[in-house]
Order: C-alpha cells, then sequence, then structure tokens
C-alpha cells in the first residue's frame, strides 16, 4: 500500500494549458501516471498531450470521476481554483503554486479544513507512489526511477529537492519507497509532518519513515508530541537540517519561507531535542540516514508481520 | 515580506480614519522649526525594525533647539546595524494609558489572530505568559471582516467601557479592515495610547506587506522594501548588485547572502540542499563566504552573474557548487553558466579549488561540460556530504 495516492486515484490538472504544466504532464504521462481531465477556463473541448480540458472542475468531475487534482495555476488563481476543487467534492487537492499571498493561503487552509479536504501544500513538488507509479506534481522530474523505487519506506520534506535527494538516500541504503511526499516550504501548509506520519502509521507496507525538516514552524514539537502519545509507533529517523542558522542574527531567513527562527520558535536544536526525547532516530549527518536506516530495518527481518 | 517605515504606515491609517499624531519626517536638524514645536515633540529613528527605545533611537524635545541637538543624535546612529539617515517628528500626546493591539496571521491555527491588552508599554510575549488573564486572543474567521460587536466584545473584556469603549470599537475594525485591504502579515499598534481627553490613538505603528501580495497593490510602489524582513541588515552593495542578476530575468530564483569573511564561494541549489550544504561544510570547520541558493531553472547568464558576483568577493579561494538530486533544474544548463562565469574571470580550475555535486535533469551533458573545463565533478557517486569533504580536503591542499 501507500498514503493518499494509489490505483484508485483518479487525477486532474487544473491550469493544464499553461507552461508550468506542460513538462509536468508530460513527465507523468511518461511515469504511467493516467491524467483523466484538465481544467482551464476557456480552453474548454482542446485537448493536451492527449488529456481533455474542461472549462469547470464540475464537467470534469461529471465526466470522469475525478477525486484528486493537482492545482499548477499563478498565485492570483491558486485560491479560486482550490475553492472550485473543494465544491465540487475533491477530497485531495496538491497545490504546486509557489507565492500565493497568505490571505489567500489563509483561505484556502481554512476552507479545506471545514471539509476535511486533504490539501498538500501550497508551493510542494508533490508525491508519488513509484509502486503503483503514480504521482502528482513536479516530483521525479523526467527520470522518477533514479530516486523512487518501490519500497517500505515513507519520505516526508520539508523540501521539494530533499525529497528526491532523501528517497535516494533510501534506495543508497538498499530499500525504497511507499510514498515520498514533499509537503511544501511555507510557513502555511495543508498537511503536516505530524498528518503523515498519522496515516503512514496506518499503512501496513511502511515499516518506518524518514522526515527532512528545516529551521521554522513547531512541526518537529507537533511529531514529538504525537510520538509520546503513542499516535507513531514505527522507527522514525530525521534529520534536521539549518543548524547554522541558529548562530545567525534572529529574523534572517535562508531556504524557503517558512524557515524563520523566531525566539526559541523554530530552532533545529531544539527540533532534534524535542524528537530525540520522544524516541526518534535523530540523525547529526545526513549521510547517517543510510547506516540507521539499515541498522533499523534490518533487525526487523524475520519479524512476524 | 516586506516592512514599512513608520511616517508611511501612519499616512495610511491616517487616510483610512485611524487617529495618528501629527508627525514630520526630517534628514537634517536644521530642518526642524517651530512649527514643529507648538507642542513638545517626539524624534524618532526612522528605521525599519523595532525595539527603538531600547537603542535609545527615541527622544523627547519641548524646544527646537533641543530638538535639533537630539535629532542630530539620532541622526549619527546606526539602529540593529541600520544607519539612521532620516528622523520621524511627532507631537507628543498627552498619554492618560498605553494599550496594545497587533493583528498578525497565527500559524498553528492558520487564521488571522488579533491580539489586545490595556497594559500597554511591556513585552506582549512576556504579559501573555505572565499574566494571560491581561490578554485578549481573538481569532478571526478568515471570509469574513472583524465585526464591531466583536471588537467591542475585545475591548470590553479588557474593562474598557463609556466614551473609550465606543472608539476603541471603531478603530480596531478600521485596523483590521487596512490589515485586510493591504494583505498584511503585521499591523501592530504599540502602543495605542487613550489620551488625558478620552481620545484614542495610535502613537507607533508597524505595518509589514506581504510581497507575495504586491501585485495586487501598485499604490505601495516604492514604499515596501520587497524582502526587507530577510535580512538583519541593509543589503551591502554586492548582495544589490545581485538582486539586480536575479531581477534581470524572470527565471528562476536565486538569492546572495554575505557572511563576515569566509574563504569558500557558495552557489548551492534546492531550499533544503542549501542548508545541508551549508552546514556540511560549517561541521567539517570550512568557512563558507556567502550563502547562495538558487532554484527553479535559471538561463546560463543568471547562473554566469551568480557565479562572478560569489567569486568576487574578497577573501575567496575556492567554489563549492551542490544541488539536491534536481527533479527540474537542467544540470547542463547550470554547468555551462558557471563555466563560462570562471572562463570570462580567467580562472583556472587546476590552481582554484572548485568541487561540483550536480545530479539530476541532463546530467550526462552537464557532466561533460564541467570535466572538458577541468573541474572536478560528482553526481550520483557521492553524497552532499562526501562532495562538501572533497571541497574542504582540496582547500587544504590549496593552501
Amino acid at each position: 500500500m501507500s498514503i493518499l495516492i494509489n490505483q484508485k486515484t483518479r487525477l486532474a490538472v487544473q491550469g493544464i494549458t499553461g507552461r508550468e504544466a506542460s513538462m509536468i504532464v508530460s513527465h507523468t504521462l511518461a511515469y504511467g501516471t493516467q491524467i483523466f481531465a484538465g481544467i482551464t477556463p476557456g480552453k474548454g473541448g482542446q485537448h493536451v498531450q492527449g488529456v481533455p480540458v474542461y472549462d469547470t472542475v464540475a464537467e470534469a468531475v461529471k465526466k470522469h470521476d475525478i477525486n484528486a487534482t493537482l492545482i499548477v495555476v499563478p498565485p492570483a488563481f491558486a485560491l479560486d481554483a482550490v475553492l472550485e476543487a473543494i465544491s465540487n467534492g475533491i477530497k485531495l487537492i496538491v497545490v504546486t503554486t509557489e507565492n500565493i499571498p497568505q490571505h489567500d493561503a489563509v483561505k484556502l487552509l481554512y476552507a479545506a479544513r471545514k471539509q476535511n479536504v486533504t490539501i498538500i501544500g501550497p508551493n510542494t513538488v508533490g508525491m508519488i507512489n513509484p509502486k503503483d507509479r503514480i504521482k502528482m506534481g513536479s516530483i521525479g522530474g523526467d527520470r522518477p526511477e533514479r530516486c523512487f523505487v518501490p519500497g517500505n519506506v515513507g519520505v516526508i520534506s520539508r523540501s521539494g529537492g530533499m525529497t528526491a535527494e532523501t528517497s535516494w538516500m533510501v534506495k543508497r541504503a538498499g530499500y525504497g519507497v511507499t510514498t515520498s511526499i514533499g509537503i511544501g516550504g511555507d510557513s502555511l501548509i495543508g498537511t503536516t509532518i505530524k498528518d503523515l506520519l498519522v496515516l503512514f502509521e496506518k499503512d501496513d507496507e511502511t515499516e518506518a519513515v524518514v522526515t527532512f525538516s528545516e529551521p521554522g514552524t513547531s512541526f518537529e514539537e507537533d511529531v514529538a508530541q504525537l510520538l509520546k502519545e503513542g499516535g507513531f509507533t514505527k522507527p522514525l529517523i530525521s534529520f534536521v537540517a539549518g543548524k547554522f542558522t541558529e548562530s545567525m542574527p534572529e529574523g534572517t531567513v535562508f531556504g524557503h519561507a517558512g524557515a524563520m527562527i523566531s525566539g526559541n520558535t523554530g530552532r533545529p536544536s531544539l527540533k532534534m531535542k524535542a524528537l530525540k526525547d520522544s524516541g526518534a532516530h535523530v540523525v547529526e549527518k545526513y549521510d547517517d540516514i543510510i547506516s540507521v536506516l539499515q541498522a533499523v530495518l534490518g533487525a526487523k527481518v524475520g519479524e512476524v508481520k | 515580506m516586506g516592512r514599512m517605515l513608520e511616517n508611511v504606515s501612519k499616512t495610511i491609517l491616517k487616510e483610512h480614519g485611524v487617529p495618528v499624531p501629527g508627525h514630520a519626517v526630517i534628514s537634517v536638524s536644521e530642518e526642524i522649526n517651530a512649527h514643529h514645536l507648538l507642542n513638545p515633540c517626539v524624534l524618532k529613528a526612522l528605521v525599519p525594525v523595532g525595539k527603538r527605545g531600547k537603542a535609545g533611537a527615541i527622544k523627547f524635545a519641548d524646544n527646537v533647539e533641543d530638538a535639533r541637538s537630539k535629532a542630530d543624535e539620532i541622526l549619527g546612529m546606526t539602529v540593529r546595524n541600520f544607519p539612521v539617515d532620516k528622523v520621524l517628528i511627532e507631537e507628543k500626546i498627552d498619554i492618560d494609558e498605553e494599550w496594545y493591539v497587533s493583528i498578525t496571521i497565527d500559524p498553528q491555527k492558520q487564521v488571522p489572530v488579533v491580539i489586545a491588552t490595556t497594559e500597554g508599554g511591556v513585552e506582549v510575549e512576556d504579559l501573555v505568559k505572565d499574566s494571560p488573564e491581561k490578554v485578549v486572543i481573538y481569532h478571526v474567521e478568515p471570509f469574513a471582516e472583524l465585526q464591531p460587536y466583536q471588537s467591542k466584545e475585545i475591548w470590553s473584556r479588557l474593562g474598557v467601557t463609556g466614551k473609550p469603549l465606543v472608539k476603541a470599537t471603531a478603530i480596531l475594525c478600521k485596523l483590521y479592515n487596512i490589515f485586510l485591504r493591504y494583505d498584511c502579515y503585521i499591523l501592530e499598534i504599540n502602543p495605542l495610547v487613550l489620551t488625558r481627553d478620552e481620545k484614542v490613538m495610535a502613537a507607533a505603528s508597524v505595518m509589514g506587506v506581504d510581497d507575495s501580495a504586491l501585485y495586487r497593490h501598485p499604490e505601495l510602489e516604492g514604499k515596501v522594501e520587497s524582502g526587507s524582513e530577510r535580512s538583519w541588515r541593509p543589503l551591502t552593495q554586492l548582495e544589490k548588485d545581485m538582486v539586480k542578476v536575479n531581477d534581470a530575468d524572470y527565471r528562476g530564483t536565486a538569492r546572495y547572502t554575505e557572511m563576515d569573511g569566509g574563504e569558500i564561494g557558495f552557489m548551492c541549489g534546492g531550499g533544503g540542499g542549501s542548508l545541508l550544504s551549508f552546514d556540511a561544510l560549517i561541521s567539517l570547520g570550512a568557512s563558507p563566504a556567502n550563502y547562495t541558493e538558487t532554484g527553479g531553472n535559471p538561463p546560463v547568464e543568471k547562473v554566469t552573474g551568480l557565479t562572478k558576483g560569489i567569486l568576487s568577493k574578497e577573501g575567496v579561494k575556492g567554489l563549492f557548487v551542490a544541488h539536491n538530486i534536481t527533479n527540474n533544474t537542467q544540470i547542463d544548463v547550470f554547468a555551462r553558466g558557471i563555466v563560462k562565469a570562471i572562463e570570462e574571470l580567467g580562472v583556472d580550475p587546476a590552481a582554484f579549488p572548485i568541487v561540483v555535486r550536480e545530479a539530476g535533469v541532463n546530467d550526462e551533458e552537464g557532466k561533460r561540460i564541467f570535466l572538458e573545463a577541468g573541474i572536478t565533478y560528482f553526481g550520483e557517486d557521492l553524497t552532499i556530504e562526501e562532495a562538501a569533504a572533497e571541497m574542504v580536503k582540496k582547500m587544504k591542499g590549496a593552501s
């Protein structure tokens, strides 16, 4: 199994006729993921690389039973695109758009929470399930196999690039992934590390999870709380990047918009301590992911599932 | 994120019906005249950072001579790395009580939040911790405005009554509308003042506008320094030059931040990958001269411009180029940009340490370009940390 996306996923792409979307669509189709419909207002009736385009999400849902949508529209249109998807009953939305105004992000996230809709992102590379060859987003680029091979490890990363690199480390260690997810680099995002760990806990095939974190937010502190409460019982291997930022003057942001340290909130050292205290395998060096993963998963060999 | 100077935010407040003290901006003390001193005045350093009072950059005066000499003192100061070249001169108001109100976005609950207290003049974070009963924290539904009854409840819970309650209610609704209208990520009034004649007035204001939303506020052009919240000091000349390199082409993004000193030019990519690469160099005892992070697909000219800038900093004795395995950044384009820069600068990779770790889209071609130029190249054969170790080794060999 995997989390969030599988063979039952019936994917649409909102903004399919744009420049950014055209590359994502061609890589996605080449990977073997089916795209059932595209939506661009005013372009209904056209086809993009064989995918039928509709003016509205309502038409796409009616004709193709769409249950997941990838949003690849410019920042000014992202809020409306998400609201349209939500109002048409779609429960899984991946928002790739970067630089969405915060007030719009607040609205779209609020609307999603009210309707129990899962939003991945904004500002995300997306996610991939290599066993079913399903991907949503630019994740994997033209050669997803380079980093993402099927296996039993879940990967969660704040950074899109490091979603790939971390999955590649899993591969280098001799394993593969059930699902790899980039949660997005903004300060306001729909699905946090903790939310995904809850899903990975329920997924039989996932035997361990590797996370890549950055400065900013309280995501890791929330994860620590989840671990303490017994909400995630599988091995968790965590790396927190950006330790050098703690010695820089406060108020400086390196990396993603969400990577802001304010007082004690967002400090990598405190995140690492909270994770360690709650039983996670916190690696000081990123390369240690490989040996820790081998130790953790090696110990499970022969264990009855 | 971009902050506004206080005179700009106060002008906006005034335009929207929020009472503020009369104010003017001066750059030399001689500009101060009797007209400014009809009442005693307050002089404030006009810099885009807070805690000016603590820095001694807020002073009071009650005659022209005194005001001029105090303005001179402030004009000679540097407040939290920002040299003061302008002073805000305001009429001093007759304060009875100092209150506090801010509107921001609660990162946990992901909705706008109003924080108010009538115990002004203190650090509100401390007050929330020590005396939470004295602070009202009020979350607002994102699709709505703040209704007058909600505003009234906030102040009423803090014990405000009578005429001040009516005034404070109206002012908070206006502030909330400004917060929405201008896509603020912060609008803070500290203090919000109750005067002895029962007026409510915004004595000091901090207004920050989301730079992702500036496209829908052409009226703010030139009033907000885009990205100003990302740096702890004014941009250096080289940093300004690099902003120009980035702005010259919309494709790909790049940010350059100068470090104090340092030997290794740092040209890395990916929000997370750059953090990891920088940490790796530091943990090996190396000292990067800058932090540069690229994203997306910058064209050759942009990569060349950035690389040249990085190498132009004094004391740079090597170059580390690394990315996470890319999902869409084209390695061949990156390679062309870097090779072009070192060729134009006459840098010899045999003598000047350069280590590249680039894998991902079009990396076969990228590898060929790097190797042909005589640059030490690694792809998927090394991790980022292993490549950083190679860089450090090479630096030691060179010195």
